[in-house]
């Protein structure tokens, strides 16, 4: 598979994801803002008034949408999956951080928002972490396809293995 | 990436705002939008009494109801608290209902921040027709200000 191909592969998944992820959030922002309450890491505390935690709550689940529909259609993917990657190293270090502080969150808020949700793991930190991989391909690999006709790496190695000498130099 | 992220929030913030209008909720509960300044907690109808008022119920001698854990109980609650966790909250109702409904003046508490205990038992107490107080901040708020604390199973 090329790299373009992968790249839209990749893209599409992900902004699936991010999109599906989105709906219930919108449809239920109560809800969310309550789990937002649960994870402890913008409030409300005596410090943090609810603002913090309300705002994060309902604009959140928006910048999922965005980063969705540019994934999926390739519009900017690039910085999208920047954004993308940013949104999935704070969840992984506030899901750690209520890990880390005891606090047992039932429902972790990645697609259910209502009742029994999925619960905050070594799973969700993994499957966080598998995401985070495919949108740091997206943000940093160049989708390009080698030039045609150019040697890879391999190619090269072989030839240096027969004495011969590369004809052009190795990317 | 700036364009990407004021982008969501600018949606979010409209959304938050308008998305009633736009598209009517099919009931109040199904509401688009939260009030920002408002902690999602409380529902309509809630009563919430600060950590000094607390402590006035408590020197005219109201029921306290602790809705953590069990074993948070234990460690250490306020003294004269039943415990009434919220997750075994059908069990331990069952064998407080008499007290429950003798007294008038209850104040439930949970952990403080981010916990919600204390508001669903208050909401379900509401639910069998017995009002009680939900305790603002809980626990760290009571004992931050110093007041009173027991350790052990027994109120």
């Amino acid at each position: 598979m090329g790299y373009p191909a992968l790249h839209w592969v990749l893209g599409i998944a992900i902004g699936l994801v991010f999109l599906y992820a989105s709906w219930e959030k919108i449809a239920k922002p109560g809800d969310f803002a309550r789990i937002v309450y649960h994870y402890q890491v913008v409030g409300p505390s005596r410090l943090i008034p609810p603002l913090a935690a309300n705002l994060l709550a309902v604009t959140l689940p928006w910048i999922e949408v965005v980063v969705g529909v540019l994934l999926v259609t390739g519009v900017w993917r690039r910085e999208a999956a920047a954004v993308t990657a940013l949104l999935l190293i704070t969840f992984l270090v506030a899901v750690s951080s209520a890990l880390l502080r005891g606090i047992d969150i039932e429902n972790c808020g990645c697609f259910s928002v209502s009742g029994a949700g999925r619960g905050a793991g070594i799973l969700l930190l993994l499957g966080d972490a598998a995401l985070l991989a495919g949108t740091l391909v997206l943000a940093i690999v160049s989708p390009r396809r080698a030039a045609p006709g150019a040697i890879t790496a391999p190619q090269a190695a072989a030839a240096n293995d027969r004495g011969l000498t590369p004809q052009q130099p190795v990317a | 990436m700036t364009v990407i992220v004021t982008l969501g929030v600018a949606l979010g913030l409209a959304w938050n705002a308008l998305g009633d209008h736009l598209v009517p909720p099919p009931t109040q509960a199904g509401r688009r939008g939260i009030p920002l300044s408002r902690n999602v907690f409380l529902k309509e109808g809630d009563e919430v009494v600060n950590a000094r008022d607390a402590r006035a119920l408590f020197d005219k001698g109201a029921l306290f109801l602790d809705a953590r854990p069990v074993d948070f109980y234990n460690m250490k609650h306020i003294p004269g608290a039943f415990p009434l966790p919220q997750d075994d909250f059908d069990r331990a109702f069952a064998r407080l209902e008499g007290l429950l409904r003798s007294r008038f003046e209850i104040v439930v508490y949970c952990s403080g921040y981010g916990c919600e205990a204390s508001h669903i038992v208050a909401g379900k107490l509401k639910e069998r027709g017995i009002p009680a107080m939900i305790l603002d901040e809980g626990w760290p708020a009571w004992t931050e200000a110093g007041y009173p604390v027991k350790a052990g199973e027994t109120p």
